[in-house]
């Protein structure tokens, strides 16, 4: 009687591809996450109606300490103008929103001049706040 | 020759889908986390070289607001009137450059008293222009 000899598989393990991907993944979420301004500390101004705004290119932030931030990264008040103008470029009217992200806490000290640069940028202002709800009287 | 016959199969779950599942999982989860919506408030300000130009041609609406209180043409207003008042103040204007309301406001005013008085105006029609206070450099002899 004759036995067959054994055949031996040679595959390319597939088993390390997910975790690859994953670590990918996870590397590229970090490096947006720089970019974006979920990391800084705010609290929004509440007021009884609000509507739902899509986000587009540009956002300002103004934090719990005050501190001044364009797109996620810091900024000062007196280049926040330029920098504004040079990120809407020559987008049309209606595409030239900017998010602004007030502490609902800051004075107008602070934040005034924001929303004069905000404007004289030409950006169209909106306002980031939460909706007040109004609780039903006894 | 006895054979022996090999009973031991290694029964084991299919483990190489279980990282592209993960992998799966969390672009839905980002996807959803991306296009959350943000609420807010839209605000028409006008820009500020045609500001001056705008105050000066006709008399305007001049709302002060201090930290805890906000007043109309220098007349104090409890800040429960204040909607009512103001949508009365502004009846009757349909040009928009009648409707502007020149919104000064004290250093200490918080941002969420601020955005209430602002609301109101714009919810009674009223075209929001802010007046802020020049910088002045004064040199000390």
């Amino acid at each position: 009687m004759k036995i067959p000899r054994k055949k031996f598989q040679a595959t390319v393990p597939s088993v390390a591809m997910g975790d690859i991907a994953f670590n990918l993944l996870i590397f590229f979420v970090i490096l947006a996450r720089a970019q974006d301004d979920s990391h800084i500390k705010w609290e929004p101004a509440s007021t009884p109606k609000v509507e739902q705004v899509k986000s587009i290119g540009v956002s300002v932030v103004v934090d719990i300490d005050s501190k001044l931030y364009l797109n996620g990264q810091e900024i000062g008040e007196s280049q926040l103008s330029g920098a504004i103008e040079k990120l809407l470029g020559n987008a049309p009217a209606g595409k030239r929103s900017v998010l602004l992200k007030v502490h609902r806490n800051t004075t107008a000290l602070r934040f005034e001049p924001v929303i004069e640069a905000v404007s004289q940028a030409g950006g169209d202002l909106v306002h980031i706040l939460e909706e007040k709800t109004v609780q039903p009287k006894k | 020759m006895k054979l022996r016959r090999n009973n031991n199969f290694l029964i084991e779950p299919a483990s190489a889908a279980t990282g592209d599942i993960a992998f799966n999982l969390i672009v839905f989860f980002l996807v959803c986390a991306s296009t959350q919506p943000d609420s807010g408030r839209k605000q028409i300000l006008p820009r500020s070289e045609n500001q001056q130009k705008q105050t000066e041609q006709t008399e305007n609406l001049e709302v002060s607001i201090d930290r805890n209180s906000v007043s109309v043409n220098t007349e104090k207003i409890p800040l429960t009137d204040f909607p009512s008042r103001i949508k009365r103040k502004l009846q009757g204007k349909a040009k928009p450059e009648d409707r502007i309301v020149v919104v000064k406001s004290t250093k200490d005013v918080p941002y969420h008293h601020w955005i209430a008085i602002t609301g109101a105006i714009e919810e009674g029609g009223g075209v929001i222009t802010l007046q802020l206070e020049e910088e002045r450099n004064i040199q000390v002899p």
